[in-house]
């Protein structure tokens, strides 16, 4: 009980930060997923291609290579460049939270693009037919006709996908993070004999993070199936 | 009016540069290939010494997902039938599992099963190796039995990966077993089958047709979320080799970043033809019926 008191303080300091890098990193996926589906729906190869390879590269690797690959692979070759270029001194942003904010927004930014990207095809086809029949541009058509209809539909794939984040935020600690994960690694090897009780405080700081936005989403679906 | 037919004279001719892009894509692929395979060739002498040891490691990723996966079926069946009991103490128990497994993350799960819960049982005397050991001792091949580090790691490793998956699978074949119609289970009973016939013989042969996608699905995740095993120590596989192949190359940058962007490439060569296969299942499933 001691020791919960103790670890107490940091583990909340490692809530806060966990928080922000899901947010902020959610954020970015989102706007980067929204480009990847535009791009991925286009007529034109050049566009869809590059889209395509991307999402099955990103969702066919593990996030934790993808971690150690920006953190140490990419940190090493920005230190590489700053030995010749020492003007740019790139390799200083190369620390924990761009590492991990980066691999986070990579990772999902390929993930929810298929959530947008299933948002639009649900959408049925009529709606931009009678859109564009109706003399509206095709920027028109999706921005006031298809995105309102689809965005109801998106929320619970993409709440469901935050607890995802939530969770793989954790995978941050492998490369020194500072966010609940590795202030449990941290308190962990400082108390060798008797770990038991800080695993219990981070796994319930992380249900009281989790479970509420999985029944928020439950709550939201069921509202969303009856109003349908 | 003026501006919609504007708009449709100027079309084409956009449309025209568009298409011509294609072509600039195509040959900037095929630049982006031929160097992508120069950098490979250019690495070649990393390759030799590294590919034999990734590979071995990729061997070692697959076994410990079939593995994993076999046991996350276990978990999961049980956990399906607990959700699905007659008995309020089983439903709540199963409930809870797996809000609780599905509500915290992989790593810190795996963290408890490498560091806590291990150290717990061996406090109360509780040796995996050793009950292998002995074990293996018995028909004569215990040499085949690798080290207590090793062997430990793993076993609590698999055990972690397929106790969190096994949270994934209840609800997969849950969703699966209440996807049958109820007028099945009371057709059968009705016809004179008990109700473990009833299940085995008429509800659970259509519901596995459901689960096989997401089924499918989850375990190209596992295959990816072995990767970190790497982190308890001691599991040798895919992802802790790479780590272990490029961290001494740190003075070297550009070989360090090889050998991981090598390891991904082998992660993507295991993972990516699963996926194809997940769609192609779903595809054929979806037609069934």
């Amino acid at each position: 009980m001691a020791l919960i008191q103790q670890a107490l303080p940091d583990f909340l300091d490692g809530t806060r930060n966990t928080i922000i890098y899901c947010v902020s990193s959610f954020s970015l996926a989102l706007l980067f997923g929204l480009i990847l589906a535009l791009m991925d729906s286009s007529r034109f190869v050049w566009l869809k291609a590059p889209a395509r390879i991307y999402i099955e590269v990103i969702r066919s690797t593990p996030m934790i290579a993808q971690i150690f690959l920006i953190y140490y692979g990419l940190s090493a070759l920005l230190f590489d460049l700053d030995v010749n270029f020492p003007v740019l001194n790139l390799a200083q942003y190369d620390n924990a939270w761009v590492a991990g904010i980066a691999a986070l927004t990579i990772n999902y930014a390929a993930y929810e693009a298929e959530v947008f990207r299933a948002g639009f095809l649900s959408v049925e086809r009529g709606q931009t037919e009678a859109a564009l029949s109706l003399g509206l541009s095709s920027g028109q058509n999706f921005f006031r006709i298809v995105l309102p209809q689809a965005i109801p539909l998106m929320i619970p794939p993409f709440v469901n996908d935050l607890i995802y984040m939530l969770k793989d935020s954790a995978v941050v600690s492998v490369i020194a993070g500072t966010e609940l994960t590795s202030k449990l690694d941290f308190w962990r090897v400082h108390n060798g004999s008797n770990p038991i009780p800080l695993f219990i405080l981070a796994m319930a700081l992380y249900l009281a993070l989790s479970l509420p936005t999985s029944y928020l989403a439950r709550w939201y679906e069921q509202k969303l199936r009856a109003a349908l | 009016m003026q501006q919609t037919l504007n708009r449709a004279e100027s079309k084409p001719k956009a449309q025209i540069w568009f298409v011509l892009l294609d072509f600039v894509f195509y040959l900037l692929l095929v630049a982006f290939l031929a160097g992508f395979a120069l950098y490979i060739y250019s690495n070649r002498d990393l390759i030799i010494i590294d590919f034999p040891i990734l590979l071995q490691g990729a061997g070692a990723t697959i076994v410990i997902s079939l593995l994993s996966m076999v046991l996350a079926t276990i978990f999961g069946f049980i956990g399906a039938m607990g959700r699905l009991s007659r008995f309020t103490v089983f439903r709540l128990i199963a409930a809870v599992y797996v809000e609780v497994i599905r509500g915290t993350p992989i790593l810190v799960q795996l963290f408890l099963w490498g560091f806590g819960i291990s150290a717990l049982l061996a406090q109360a005397g509780f040796n995996p190796h050793d009950i292998a050991f002995q074990m293996m001792t018995v028909v004569q091949s215990n040499s085949l039995v690798p080290s207590e580090f090793i062997f430990n790691a793993a076993f609590y490793g698999i055990l972690g990966l397929s106790f969190n998956y096994g949270a994934y699978m209840t609800e997969v074949f849950r969703a699966g077993i209440e996807s049958v119609p109820r007028g099945q289970t009371e057709a059968a009973l009705s016809l004179g089958l008990d109700s473990a016939q009833g299940l085995r013989r008429i509800v659970l042969p259509q519901a596995i047709r459901i689960t096989i996608p997401p089924f499918t699905n989850y375990f190209i995740t596992l295959v990816q979320d072995s990767a970190l095993l790497s982190t308890i120590g001691g599991v040798i596989e895919l992802q802790q080799l790479t780590t272990a192949l490029a961290s001494p190359l740190s003075s070297e940058p550009n070989k360090q970043l090889f050998v991981y962007i090598f390891g991904a490439l082998i992660f993507l060569a295991i993972c990516y033809p699963l996926a194809l296969l997940a769609r192609y299942l779903e595809a054929r499933m979806a037609l069934a019926y």
